[in-house]
């Protein structure tokens, strides 16, 4: 008895010391910086006006971004895109580790198509996918136009709303195979010998599929939504590079906003109103899912 | 393999990485180390011929200067993302360039923000530079810039369809009409009327004509005012009464109207001097030889005006070679710098002196007399540290008039309006106390 | 669900090319020459021109936005790889007050809109001077790949045989005893995993790249490429080479040790 608690708080300072070091990283990394935005958010801070100073403005930043039009279709663009993407990861992701799961033949290849867009940075990605869309160079127009389907000068970038289009085209083909492997491990969890029963019964595979695969799979659905939602929030790379927000700012997500208050316009204080506002966004989400994570993380001993 | 096998390699591979750290660190702190030459960096365009002749020059530089070397750095091309760089490097107080070449609309911008360096008055021949480009490289009566070459806003005219270039605005407006209608041209004018900064230039060059301003001299608004507001109806009734100016100019930069004129489709085009020398080559331009440039015009109310492109030279703030910088500075807008640059790159020099010998005649493709009358119609635009603001909301004032979204009088009063609370809330206004 | 359909089948392969499609244009395009690029072409170019690449390294002098990314993923992975390993053991073997928070603090961060901490962190590094330097970018890199590898670490952590490690201990050891001789020389496939899985980060990074470097110098490769700025438009042809040979090492990376990074992401987001 008294070797145990002798163990245990050797345990414990044991794991003071071994945490330490990754606990000041995210304290001083993020907590910390998280809270001086906070912080700055309530000051009129702009770089490029140094006679103005820094006055303590209160809420009035906040104010201003909830009656700022910019930053309420920056807020529209993102859950829009998010709830548009996001599903659609979802079913090619699991489409994908169906077939990765499924396949006898060809598993290297599938592994290949898989890990080599999701290891190519995203603004590389990026790059090629305007690349393919550009109006005079791209791949996607000249087929497009080949088939009839585009007029002779379609330029993608410069409408409002088709120049979503390459966007969508970037994030999807990069993070699908993140959710693919994802549900490939919940797929590989499934024990094969109740397709084998149910097939025994005379179930049909749509059926298998709906009655067994699909709630089996729920948890790592929910993981792979959760991810990626929080992503599709945070979008920021494949803005910046394929579209830098245009034309004008109809592309513009909410992080490429606080980007440009920030770093274009220097003001300091707006847009650290503005990322302060993406975080509780992102937080809000956070909370719900990494209860949820945690728990199954750390299992039932805690 | 063996556990002691898997922990030996583990060892051999953590000594590797450690070794290969430390040379890549040393490395670089090494590289960053400066040899016994100072070295400058010099940001400019280096467009065309540019880059040959800056290089000839800074070797000039170096030979005056023994012990140091300027290197050139190259920026975008585009002004915008030139802007967004140097805003960048300042703000970040990084060292270098210790020299940038600056548009001529931002050098307040950079002086109220505290990124460029006060220059010593005494250092610069305010009697020989150009009285506009002088006022635009000023802040609150200090020097911060130096005027290196300039741009203005002409009109260019047919000399095979038209005696003579038209006096007033009414001689254009009618001469424009009269051509299109009888079919000589397809347009009478063409100007750039995309929502950008070139649309606040051709449309300060019709302020100018009517009498009218952004800002007074005491930096109030009078963007509302009756002068303003008939300038405004008058490039809008020309695009949406009369015709004589196409719709699709909403969408034109400068090289589209360019190409517009070039073919032949105008009797009169807007434009920068850069047009000249493109379009006197027959091999693709429609007019060569046929064409001439002269200020544009004024009504009885105003006065011929050019608006005021250009460059000029200033010192970062956080340079190390603060004193080095100057002198560079000094000597490339010295009169034979200017000089070699008019020739290489055929861009006005900004020291009125060159004008009146009889060098430049030669150097440049837009003859001299020409010239002369333009620099006496130059006018800056306004000289205040939130000019792309301003400029932001005119641009999107003037481009819905222009388009029919709003009435002249009721855009150019949004506009004002806004214009004027841009100024208070930054502490600009003209009654404020200055910063 | 049987694989032979034909219809599965077509799926199959249609979801292949478009996923493999884009790199595949990516290579072929980087070999054509200038002059052809803009024009209809075949899928498979017919002569090939090593122009784009030539001009990469002379002109545009690549090698110094590769050795910057490749600099700064070594050091972030210097730092990262101890740092998560302990934390990953302590959450994985040892019994502690708190432990759910951590996690739950650990995974919080990975959460985080990066765009949120820039402007106190460029603050900060513009008065310590640590602006456009590797120590800059390196301290925000740590904290985000850190979660990643913590997470993945304990997972492999505790699907190790907690039997080897208390034998050790029964025989006399102390837990870091243990953990020196037991644990360490099998860590190695996960902490390889996770070395590899953070260099991906830092070599992909690029809003804190974009936000914390200042001169041509001390980009990186994503923030170079993207601001490869020709005259009058992006130059495409060198935008391409730069884009494979930026590829390159992750892809060779990825392609060796794939199976390992499979099974190391689906053992950490399996539930242990």
């Amino acid at each position: 008895m008294n070797r145990d608690m002798t163990i245990e708080r050797e345990e414990r300072r044991l794991a003071r010391w071994f945490v330490a070091p990754a606990l000041a990283f995210i304290v001083l990394g993020s907590l910390v910086p998280i809270a001086a935005t906070g912080w700055e958010a309530l000051y009129g801070h702009d770089l490029r006006l140094p006679w103005l100073g820094r006055p303590f403005v209160g809420l009035s930043n906040f104010v201003e971004a909830a009656a700022d039009p910019r930053f309420r279709s920056a807020l529209l663009h993102t859950a829009i895109f998010a709830l548009i993407t996001v599903p659609l990861e979802l079913a090619l992701g699991l489409a994908l580790a169906l077939m990765m799961h499924t396949a006898i033949r060809g598993r290297p290849l599938f592994r290949l198509a898989v890990l080599l867009p999701w290891a190519i940075p995203t603004v590389i990605g990026a790059l090629i996918w305007r690349f393919m869309f550009d109006a005079r160079a791209g791949v996607i127009t000249a087929a497009l136009q080949s088939v009839g389907a585009a007029s002779e000068s379609f330029d993608w970038f410069a409408h409002p709303l088709a120049a979503w289009v390459p966007i969508g085209a970037a994030d999807i083909w990069k993070t699908t195979p993140f959710v693919a492997i994802l549900l490939l491990a919940g797929l590989q969890t499934i024990d094969p010998a109740l397709h084998e029963a149910a097939r025994m019964d005379g179930a049909g595979s749509v059926r298998r599929f709906a009655t067994i695969t699909l709630p089996l799979l729920r948890p790592a659905l929910v993981v792979a939504a959760a991810f990626r939602m929080l992503d599709a929030l945070r979008l920021f790379d494949v803005a910046y590079v394929t579209t830098a927000g245009g034309p004008g700012t109809s592309t513009e997500t909410l992080s490429l906003y606080a980007f440009v208050a920030l770093m274009q316009r220097l003001r300091f204080g707006y847009g650290s109103a503005l990322s302060v506002a993406i975080f509780l966004l992102t937080f809000a989400f956070a909370l719900v899912w990494v209860r949820a994570l945690g728990r199954s993380l750390i299992g039932d001993r805690t | 393999m063996t556990r002691s096998d898997l922990s030996c390699e583990r060892r051999d591979g953590a000594r590797r990485l450690c070794v290969v750290l430390a040379i890549v660190t040393a490395c670089s702190a090494s590289c960053r180390e400066p040899a016994a030459v100072t070295r400058l960096t010099l940001s400019a365009s280096a467009l065309g011929g540019e880059a040959q002749l800056l290089r000839r020059q800074l070797a000039r530089f170096a030979e005056r200067q023994p012990g140091v070397d300027v290197e050139l750095r190259v920026t975008p091309d585009a002004a915008d993302q030139r802007h967004q760089l140097y805003v960048q490097w300042l703000n970040a107080r990084a060292a270098d360039p210790d020299v940038l070449q600056l548009d001529i609309i931002w050098t307040a911008e950079f002086a109220g923000a505290g990124w460029i360096r006060p220059l010593d008055r005494s250092g610069i021949d305010e009697d020989d530079f150009l009285p506009a480009a002088l006022a635009a490289s000023q802040w609150r009566g200090v020097f911060y810039a130096v005027p290196w070459f300039v741009d203005l806003g002409l009109l260019y005219w047919r000399s095979d369809l038209l005696p003579a270039a038209p006096r007033t605005l009414a001689e254009l407006h009618d001469a424009a009409l009269r051509l299109q209608r009888s079919g000589a041209t397809r347009f009478g004018l063409v100007w750039q009327g995309a929502r950008y900064e070139g649309l606040v230039t051709v449309f300060l060059e019709h302020l100018g004509a009517f009498g009218g301003g952004l800002l007074d001299g005491h930096g109030r608004v009078i963007v509302d005012e009756p002068a303003a507001v008939r300038a405004l109806t008058f490039m809008s009734d020309a695009v949406r009464r009369d015709g004589i100016v196409p719709a699709s100019v909403l969408s034109w930069q400068e090289e589209q109207a360019r190409f517009a004129f070039q073919n032949g489709d105008a009797a009169f085009m807007r434009n920068w001097p850069y047009a000249w020398v493109l379009m006197q080559d027959a091999t693709q331009s429609r007019v060569a030889g046929r064409f001439a440039v002269a200020p544009f015009p004024a009504a009885s109310e105003g006065r011929p005006t050019a608006a005021l492109g250009g460059a000029e030279l200033a010192v970062n703030a956080w340079s190390e070679h603060p004193d080095l910088a100057s002198a560079l500075i000094r000597f490339l807008t010295e009169p034979e710098q200017m000089l070699e640059r008019a020739r290489a790159a055929a861009q006005l020099p900004s020291r009125r002196s060159l004008y009146e010998t009889g060098a430049l005649a030669t150097a440049l493709p837009i003859p001299i007399d020409q010239i002369r009358r333009l620099l006496d119609a130059a006018v800056p635009r306004p000289v205040t540290p939130v000019y792309s603001e301003l400029s932001e909301i005119l641009q999107v004032r003037l481009h819905r008039a222009l388009s029919g979204q709003q009435a002249p009088a009721a855009a150019l009063s949004d506009g004002a309006r806004e214009i004027r609370a841009l100024l208070a809330r930054t502490g600009l206004a003209a009654d404020s106390a200055p910063p | 669900m049987t694989s032979g359909s034909a219809v599965a089948r077509l799926a199959s392969a249609a979801l292949l090319v478009l996923l493999l499609f884009p790199i595949f244009w990516m290579l072929s395009s980087s070999v054509t020459p200038e002059s052809r690029l803009f024009e209809a072409r075949p899928l498979l170019p017919a002569a090939l021109s090593f122009a784009h690449y030539r001009a990469l390294f002379d002109e545009r002098d690549f090698l110094i936005p590769l050795g910057n990314s490749l600099v700064v993923a070594a050091m972030t992975t210097a730092v990262v790889l101890p740092v998560a390993a302990l934390c990953a053991y302590a959450l994985a073997r040892l019994r502690f007050r708190g432990r759910g928070l951590l996690l739950a603090l650990i995974l919080a961060v990975s959460m985080f809109p990066q765009i949120s901490i820039v402007p106190p962190l460029y603050l900060i590094l513009r008065e310590l001077r640590l602006l456009d330097t590797y120590p800059g970018l390196v301290l925000p890199y740590v904290t985000f790949s850190a979660p990643l590898a913590v997470w993945l670490l304990t997972g492999f952590f505790r699907q190790l045989p907690a039997e080897l490690e208390q034998a050790a201990m029964v025989d006399g050891a102390s837990r870091l005893r243990a953990l020196r001789d037991v644990v360490v020389p099998l860590a190695a496939p996960g902490v390889a995993t996770a070395a590899i899985l953070t260099f991906l980060y830092c070599w992909n990074e690029f809003l804190f790249a974009l936000s914390f470097t200042l001169s041509p110098d001390r980009y990186t490769v994503p923030v170079a490429v993207t601001l490869f700025r020709g005259r009058y438009q992006v130059p495409w042809g060198q935008v391409l080479a730069a884009t494979v040979v930026a590829t390159i090492p992750v892809a060779l990376l990825v392609v060796a040790v794939q199976r390992r990074i499979v099974a190391g992401l689906t053992a950490g987001a399996s539930k242990g």
